[in-house]
């Protein structure tokens, strides 16, 4: 295959013993792997941690060059119903593996976007394809995957990646592509990323698409570009009475950058205690903002939601 | 007790208030006879369509022969009473009219009702005149050129306020000029309506003027956000006599809140409105429809008592933009979404990820040729990446 200029797949690791990180878990799973004899895989924890890059890796290291023939990757998150899952994993499932490896390798990643019910569906569908098919599953919280699927996996947690980790990534990638970085830079990227990999080298390949040579500032002016920066201005014409105005700079914010009510909801809560008022009514509005977020996770209408907070720091505004 | 709808009925063309050009038209129609065989009064209800053509009887002393087709609707009922009353001479008078009141009655469902009516009306020896609100429905298509058209307009509120006055006069009640005013703007042009309110309103005196809308007919969405606005009632059935459905309205409410309500009472209907909400997305992930009955009342009631007292003003309600809004963002940033799909497939990712990196990675996308041919882009959405 041609090798890719995007630098998350560029540099992903492809054996083992690339991995940086986890290194409990690629021991366990190395073994598993040579075993041939692999059980189903839940992989747990956060983006950017290497759940898909290990996956990739078993299948790799099982099926050698026919990997692909061999492998179905699924987003939860994308496809639209279990149904389309379901009729997906039975078209792969229903022919046998080629080569030695006597079954092929479902990877459902995010599978904790699947509701409840679809998840009992899918455990009906694991065992019926248990003879030909091995599931690896990727989540970001395990308590959102019912028990029932969790006690058919071995599970994994995988812990954000350390400040070395990153570093060592970073200078890696640097290296190989002739960057000149430096210290602070490289400490900057792993602030703004939080131990998420794949964030931290987008952000490396973005500011280094401008420059070869990286100083702390390009990289949080880059990262600036990408925050939901405006959420302080909407809250700034809410305290100032100023409904209208805020709603309106708010639905620009989540359509022109795409953002979803939740990560503005997340947003909010940061920014509350940055606010210039008074801490009792800090306190109170966390909890609107965490009454708020709780709605918009059950499946109620965003936008009305958050205008019904947008509502409370119109109060806030009055020292209410 | 009968209702002074029908016995202040008029019965002459002078007393038939500002339709005087409709009463013409009749006059006319039944002058000429039989060079168009019938009329079709058509106007809102309480415009007088009924009362002209009995007033066109009794002007021309002629017999009227009354139906009401909501109750006989089909071919056969149609054929078995009408038929012989149109072809038979009348007994004692010298003509004969036949009235078919209420047209609309006639369903598009009841096989043969409206070409029946057809043959009736090419057929007929007497004047035909028939009676509609909405003629312009596609049933009519057939009957509309038959017939002389004739619309009743509705009436004013000076005029509709003016017959209020006269009917008080007559009746010996006492009823301030506000009063009959209010009555007549919330009649709509529906004189009937209007006398029944004022008919009931001297029958309860004290009582609230607001019960007055309870009445059954169609509501403009602006009335209802007046309604729930402005005063300050329970409003239970508020959205009975609307085709809207409830999350229309919800999104009509959340247009309009900020230009009613500031502050408290803006806090307050957000919360209402964002508890009707939560219980809409319960139904839909549940499909417990038991509570509507809940998103009814917190968008209704909720919305009504959000303020502490009630007000009266003119607020100019606008429809909903956000739905609209939100479409013509899709239209501008379909490649964005098809460009993060491409993207998402190579980096084994979700495109939901991928939109929400979007701002990061384009950047290099943006820049490295090699790159957008890796991902397959089309110049179309290389010139997205562009902007």
């Amino acid at each position: 295959m041609a090798q890719s200029d995007i630098w998350t797949e560029r540099y992903r690791p492809s054996a083992f013993e690339e991995v940086v990180g986890q290194q409990e878990i690629v021991k366990r799973v190395k073994s598993l792997v040579n075993s041939i004899n692999i059980p189903h895989l839940l992989f747990a924890g956060p983006a950017g941690t290497g759940k898909s890059t290990l996956a990739l890796i078993i299948v790799k290291q099982l099926f050698g060059d026919s990997w692909k023939d061999n492998y179905l990757e699924l987003n939860a998150s994308d496809e639209r119903g279990i149904d389309v899952v379901r009729q997906k994993v039975k078209d792969f499932a229903r022919t046998k593996s080629l080569g030695p490896v006597p079954f092929k390798v479902i990877f459902l990643d995010e599978a904790d976007a699947l509701t409840r019910e679809a998840q009992q569906a899918l455990r009906r569908t694991m065992e019926n394809y248990t003879n030909t098919c091995r599931f690896i599953m990727s989540c970001n919280y395990s308590s959102k995957i019912i028990d029932p699927i969790q006690s058919r996996c071995v599970v994994f947690r995988f812990k954000l990646l350390e400040k070395k980790d990153v570093s060592s990534v970073i200078k890696k990638i640097s290296e190989k592509e002739g960057l000149k970085i430096s210290e602070e830079a490289v400490e900057a990227l792993y602030e703004i990323s939080e131990g998420d990999c794949r964030r931290a080298i987008n952000l490396l390949q973005a500011t280094a698409s401008i420059s070869p040579d990286i100083n702390a500032e390009m990289i949080n002016i880059i990262a600036a570009q990408t925050k939901p920066k405006d959420i302080k201005v909407v809250l700034d014409y809410a305290l100032t009475g100023d409904f209208v105005k805020a709603k309106e700079k708010l639905l620009d914010v989540m359509l022109s950058e795409s953002i979803s009510g939740t990560d503005i909801i997340k947003a909010i809560q940061k920014e509350i205690w940055n606010l210039e008022i008074e801490p009792e009514i800090k306190v109170k509005l966390t909890e609107k903002t965490g009454e708020i977020e709780f709605r918009i996770v059950e499946g109620s209408d965003e936008f009305v939601q958050l205008e019904s907070l947008i509502a409370s720091f119109v109060l806030a505004g009055l020292g209410k | 007790m009968t209702s002074y709808a029908e016995k202040y009925r008029p019965k002459s063309y002078k007393e038939l208030i500002s339709q005087d050009q409709a009463a013409m038209e009749v006059q006319k129609f039944i002058k000429e006879f039989p060079k168009k065989k019938a009329i079709l009064l058509h106007g809102v209800p309480g415009t007088g369509k009924t009362s002209l053509a009995l007033a066109a009887a009794k002007e021309n002393n002629m017999e009227i022969f009354e139906l009401n087709s909501s109750d006989l609707r089909n071919r056969t009922k149609l054929e078995e009473i009408l038929k012989p009353a149109s072809e038979q001479q009348s007994l004692f008078k010298k003509g004969k009219i036949l009235l078919m009141d209420e047209v609309d009655g006639v369903t598009g469902t009841d096989i043969g009702g409206v070409p029946e009516l057809v043959r009736i009306i090419e057929k007929t020896s007497h004047p035909l005149i028939l009676t509609g609100n909405d003629i312009w429905q596609s049933k009519f298509s057939k009957l509309r050129p038959k017939c002389k058209l004739v619309e009743l307009k509705p009436l004013k509120i000076d005029t509709i306020a003016r017959i209020l006055k006269i009917v008080c006069e007559k009746e010996g009640i006492q009823e301030n000029e506000h009063y009959l005013r209010q009555i007549a703007i919330k009649s709509q042009g529906d004189v009937r309506a209007a006398l029944n309110d004022l008919q009931f309103h001297s029958a309860s005196k004290g009582e609230d003027m607001e019960y007055l809308e309870t009445r059954n007919q169609e509501q403009s969405i602006f009335n209802i956000l007046k309604l729930i606005f402005q005063e300050r009632q329970p409003f239970l059935n508020v959205f009975d006599n609307t085709s809207l459905s409830l999350d229309e309205i919800l999104l009509w409410i959340e247009e309009n809140i900020p230009r009613e309500y500031q502050n408290q009472s803006l806090y307050n209907a957000f919360l209402a409105l964002s508890n009707a909400d939560k219980f809409r997305g319960r139904i839909y992930r549940q499909q417990f429809w038991r509570f509507l009955v809940y998103q009814g009342i917190f968008q209704s009631a909720g919305i009504s008592f959000a303020k502490p007292q009630q007000t009266n003003k003119f607020t100019k309600y606008e429809r909903p933009k956000r739905v609209l809004k939100i479409w013509l963002n899709n239209q501008k940033t379909v490649k964005k979404k098809t460009i993060a799909q491409k993207y998402a497939k190579l980096v084994h990712c979700s495109v939901k990820r991928a939109m929400k990196d979007f701002n990061l990675v384009k950047n290099f996308i943006k820049t490295s040729p090699k790159i957008q041919g890796q991902l397959k882009l089309n110049q179309e959405e290389i010139d997205f990446l562009g902007k």
